[in-house]
């Protein structure tokens, strides 16, 4: 499954192949994750939180490829994108293993993925090299199989998102 | 002025773990210290606040791999603030994880916004384990890094620190297991249940 989260209303995905999948989390109702390890220890699997992540978080596991679209901020996601990544954690278990030499949430049911991130608004190199770090980290924790991150002006998102697009309809 | 204004930017602040931190770098500190917990409606209040203090010390939990919203928001409203006054800004980064290394990145977003907004950067202090290191028997490592940040920053003699519970990582992760069954058996869960891989079951 392909899928598209993007952090803005975007013309590209409007008409896009049928096997992708976009959520534009801004027109979304997502709130805060509270912390409470409900997911973990109450409805595991399941957030407390009924709102529209619920309809998002399955949809991230069962992706193989993924596209995040986000403006980056302080050297990690924005707002938008980031209030989904917390409420993400249902996906994964209390439980920890071993990774990398590290300790790790399991994983549930989520697939491997190629993953890119599309991270555009003003940076300097040195806010580009912490995120890239910040993506790095996520792909430990975010069953990342590959990861690429893409660095574009504000206004070339909508074309940087096509060309992603296209190059999936091409591998 | 003079005094350290903490802030805990943990989504659950008033029952999480960063407070118990704050409430131990009071303890610590040979500067008064006010403490306050960031929600989403009293950033004016806390923003307006700093214009009086010398330093403020962030604590919070690591959240898929760096900063939670709830300071990041914070963070943006400071940045939006009409603020004269720079406090130097130290952080106290928690994380279930064993190493505390994993609080590199979110350590790190903190001295960015601090040189983009024009903000000294102080001491951090990064704690592995730190979900469970309070209520074992390694408290006192815990303890004894808050005291040396508490130190560093009463003494403008700023550095990075950083502590964790002394076990293997496969001890760790058995610590860390008989923990979460706990809490699951506290709500009726049991193991199989908590490891179920379905996701909205």
């Amino acid at each position: 499954m392909k899928l598209i989260l993007t952090d803005c209303p975007l013309d590209s995905c409007l008409s896009l192949p049928g096997d992708v999948t976009w959520m534009d989390l801004s027109a979304l109702q997502i709130r805060n994750c509270v912390g409470c390890f409900g997911c973990w220890t109450k409805t595991p699997g399941r957030c407390v939180i009924r709102d529209d992540a619920v309809k998002v978080y399955p949809l991230i596991a069962q992706s193989d490829k993924l596209l995040y679209v986000s403006r980056v901020k302080y050297g990690g996601y924005d707002t938008i994108m980031k209030t989904m990544l917390e409420r993400a954690i249902p996906v994964q278990q209390a439980f920890l293993r071993i990774l990398d030499g590290e300790t790790h949430h399991v994983q549930r049911a989520v697939a491997p993925k190629q993953a890119t991130i599309l991270a555009y608004g003003p940076t300097s190199p040195e806010e580009q090299a912490l995120f890239r770090r910040l993506v790095d980290r996520n792909a430990r924790n975010m069953s990342f199989e590959s990861w690429r991150v893409v660095f574009c002006p504000e206004e070339q998102v909508d074309a940087r998102v096509k060309e992603e697009v296209d190059a999936w309809a091409e591998s | 002025m003079g005094g350290i204004i903490i802030l805990n930017g943990s989504p659950r602040a008033p029952r999480s773990n960063s407070k118990g931190y704050a409430q131990l770098f009071a303890r610590y500190s040979a500067l008064p210290t006010s403490y306050f917990e960031i929600t989403g409606s009293n950033h004016p209040q806390l923003c307006a606040g700093l214009e009086d203090c010398k330093h403020v010390l962030l604590v919070f939990p690591l959240y898929a791999d760096g900063i939670p919203v709830t300071l990041l928001n914070f963070l943006k409203s400071l940045e939006q603030s009409s603020l004269k006054n720079r406090p130097v800004i130290s952080a106290l980064i928690n994380c279930g994880f064993l190493e505390p290394h994993q609080c590199d990145v979110a350590a790190d977003m903190i001295r960015l916004f601090c040189a983009q907004n024009g903000y000294p950067a102080g001491s951090i202090l990064k704690i592995g384990s730190g979900e469970a290191i309070l209520e074992s028997p390694f408290r006192f490592l815990a303890a004894g890094s808050v005291k040396k940040l508490a130190r560093s920053i009463a003494r403008e003699e700023y550095g990075a620190f950083q502590t964790t519970m002394p076990l293997s990582k496969g001890m760790f992760l058995s610590a860390s297991t008989k923990y979460w069954l706990s809490l699951g058996r506290k709500n009726g869960v049991t193991q199989q249940q908590m490891q179920s891989m379905e996701i909205e079951p």
